[in-house]
């Protein structure tokens, strides 16, 4: 049994917190784990904290200076205009933005929010004085729902207060490392529920769907700013992984044990939108909406299995075909993908729920990914290397020299290894000239259509009272039969004025 | 798709074919099958209500790839757990060697995550006690030592698997107010901190 184990032998101690405690390391956090990461930090962010929570209070009462006093000029003061509200945006802009949204939660208000009206909308107004933090025509959308779902609730004010303020603090953090604005938007995140639960009384599942939406409009209004940041090298991450994944397009699915079936229709229909779905990935902005991707993706997984075996499956059988998934896909920006759900998705969603078991396989299908090598596929390392360098594939066997080398003359293996080359690049060049041949006569095939199409269209417009002479007078036409050239002669033509002449004006 | 919510982690721990989704085969559906493909049934991840008193707990019940291919992964998966339910069968003495690894790495990583000791397979050793490869006075005295708490089931009988999970939930609840008593007490002390309280393992 054991003879057959295969597996990724990696080092345990590569991926492991560098502090020794056990838990896994992330390169990210500098080797150690999240707990060792935090406290190492601990300090220097406790006085960060206390900065952004004083520009936190700040916020809150000019918010509320605000408030105040556009309740008192609001019988005197109709619509401003855009130009003045300009200046006034430019020394106050989050007082003006609240304004306009804190209108929403007073009763005076008496039509209900248009959907697209702008009046409600704070940036629709062209705005250069905004940062980068300058939400786009998504995170209005994000925002006016948000407050739309808010609105019947009793705190619903009071919380929208709290996001919207911490949202615009967040901008004020750009320079800040990717984990600790992380840590920001988790501690705001468990802050914001404990409040929930304790000072509004709500349940547990309510507070999980406001937080739900909590999530939703923050993360689409700094998607931008904290998706794949310029601190951290996510993006060579990305690369890395994908070029990993390109070189592995040799693997097959028995290599890997995957359970699926894919002649059978149905399987392959689910393996494609399986592969769909965890590509569409990265389209999303909100870490839940990702997550949904990779939920949607394993439920076809799911089905998959389950048609091939003809039974459910199991985690035996889950985590193989969602690598295999994950190797035909090769998923655009995969790790910032995972980062960006780590950092900022709903603790409790990713750590306990069903989307989170997903996701976390995900994540070892990344991590075996990563570390795979002949032995987890049941090759020889040579085989191995082979594959991997393109001088052989499982699918075209290499030439029959390759094992054959004279036992005692290395020059003669040298000759022989440099003959193998020879042969794997002439059969890839031929390859290569069979698919150029190939898109030469798609080519031609593509022309022919084109030339039919345009026929067919020319023959829809003639006018059913042409005259028949005019087919054959115009001798230039492509396509004789029937078919008229824009240009060809007719007798309408002789009632049009003449044409233009260019005339000289002297200079 | 809005999945269930579920209030704890629960990850199966073991070595390969000591009957972890035969466990949770029997718990959550009531059946254990028999047959050629019998260890390939059963969900990977179910979300299992239970009463507990007056409330309804929600476990998510996370079922492990079991080959050792994956085995350096598997800490990706107990994380955050909060209990964690170590696997070994009744007959098979290796595999309770794997349990107190997994007794060790959950004692270093996960301290809030309970661990339940689970010999399988009672079935077996009913019919014939020569197939008893581990004392169960031996494992009592180990689980107290590491507190922990001892089960022997047979998910063919179903025999003490329902009280298995029954005691998750209670543990699980109990600690759960045990902990937000105690969260109180540190709120009171740190009024101004509170807003940014942090701490990574406790979700
Ligand atoms: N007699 C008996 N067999 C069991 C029991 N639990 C599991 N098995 C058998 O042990 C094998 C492995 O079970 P499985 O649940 O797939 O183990 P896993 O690899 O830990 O998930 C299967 O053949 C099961 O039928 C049990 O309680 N009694
Ligand atoms: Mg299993
Ligand atoms: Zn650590």
């Amino acid at each position: 049994m054991m003879s057959q184990r295969r597996g990724i032998h990696l080092d345990q101690s590569e991926l492991l917190c560098k502090k020794g405690c056990g838990f896994y390391g992330n390169t990210g956090w500098q080797g150690l784990c999240s707990k060792c990461w935090r406290e190492e930090n601990q300090r220097e962010k406790q006085k960060q904290i206390q900065e952004d929570w004083a520009l936190a209070e700040r916020l809150q009462r000019e918010e509320e200076e605000a408030y105040a006093s556009r309740h008192q000029k609001t019988q005197s003061q109709p619509a401003v205009t855009p130009f003045s509200k300009f200046e006034e945006r430019k020394t106050k802009e989050k007082s003006s933005k609240v304004n306009t949204v804190t209108k929403f939660f007073s009763p005076s208000i008496k039509t209900p929010p248009k959907k697209d009206a702008a009046p409600f909308d704070p940036h629709s107004s062209p705005s250069p004085s905004s940062s980068a933090s300058r939400p786009s025509v998504d995170s209005d959308h994000a925002t006016r729902e948000f407050i739309d779902f808010l609105k019947p609730l009793k705190s619903g004010r009071e919380v929208f207060k709290q996001c919207r303020a911490f949202t615009e603090s967040m901008v004020y953090k750009r320079e800040m490392g990717a984990d600790e604005l992380s840590e920001c938007v988790q501690d705001f995140y468990q802050n914001l529920s404990e409040r929930l639960q304790t000072q509004f009384k709500g349940s547990s599942d309510q507070v999980e769907t406001v937080m739900d939406e909590v999530e939703k409009y923050m993360m689409t209004r700094l998607y931008k700013e904290v998706f794949c940041p310029e601190t951290t090298d996510d993006e060579k991450k990305d690369l890395a992984i994908q070029k990993r994944i390109r070189a592995l397009h040799w693997v097959t699915i028995e290599m890997l044990c995957v359970p699926v079936d894919e002649e059978i229709p149905e399987v392959s229909d689910s393996v494609v939108k399986a592969i769909t779905d965890v590509i569409e990935m990265d389209s999303k902005r909100v870490p839940k909406a990702k997550l949904g991707c990779i939920t949607r993706c394993s439920k076809h997984i799911f089905n998959a299995i389950k048609v091939s075996k003809k039974e459910a499956a199991s985690a035996d059988d889950f985590l193989p075909t969602l690598i295999y998934i994950v190797l035909k896909a090769n998923p655009p920006r995969l790790q910032s993908n995972i980062q960006y759900i780590t950092r900022f998705c709903n603790p409790s969603r990713l750590m306990t729920g069903e989307d989170g078991y997903y996701f976390t396989n995900l994540c070892c299908a990344v991590a075996f990914i990563e570390k795979l090598d002949g032995q987890s596929l049941n090759l020889t390392s040579e085989e191995f290397e082979l594959y991997m360098s393109g001088q052989a594939s499982p699918h075209w066997p290499q030439s029959a020299g390759a094992s054959s080398s004279s036992p005692g003359s290395a020059a003669l293996t040298q000759v022989h290894k440099g003959l193998d080359l020879l042969t794997g690049l002439g059969e890839r060049q031929e390859r290569v000239m069979e698919k150029a041949r190939q898109l030469e006569s798609d080519l031609i095939d593509w022309t022919d259509e084109v030339e039919q199409k345009v026929q067919s269209v020319l023959e829809s417009f003639t006018p059913e009272a042409q005259n028949p002479a005019a087919a054959t007078a115009g001798g230039t036409a492509p396509a004789p039969s029937g078919a008229s050239a824009i240009d060809s002669d007719n007798v309408e033509n002789e009632l049009l004025p003449p044409p233009l002449q260019p005339q000289v004006f002297a200079g | 798709m809005s999945a269930m919510r579920v209030d704890a982690k629960v990850v199966m721990l073991g070595k390969e074919s000591v009957g972890k989704t035969s466990l949770v085969e029997r718990y959550v559906h009531h059946r254990f099958l028999v047959g050629p493909y019998q260890n390939t049934i059963g969900a990977a991840f179910v979300a299992k209500p239970i009463q507990v008193g007056d409330k309804v707990i929600t476990l998510g019940i996370w079922d492990t790839a079991g080959s050792e291919r994956y085995e350096a992964m598997s800490r990706i998966y107990y994380r955050g757990a909060r209990a964690a339910i170590v696997c070994y069968d009744l007959t098979d003495s290796s595999s309770f060697e794997r349990a107190r690894f997994w007794v060790k790495e959950l004692q270093n990583c996960e301290e809030h995550c309970k661990i339940y000791l689970c010999g399988t397979k009672s079935d077996l050793i009913l019919g014939d006690k020569n197939l008893r490869q581990i004392d169960y006075h031996d494992t009592q005295d180990f689980a107290e030592e590491i507190g922990a708490q001892h089960f022997e089931t047979s998910s063919k009988t179903g025999n003490n698997v329902d009280e298995l999970f029954q005691k998750v939930a209670e543990d699980y609840n109990n600690a759960a107010f045990q902990y937000m008593t105690e969260e109180k007490g540190v709120d009171l002390g740190l009024k101004k901190d509170s807003y940014f309280y942090s701490c990574c393992h406790n979700n």
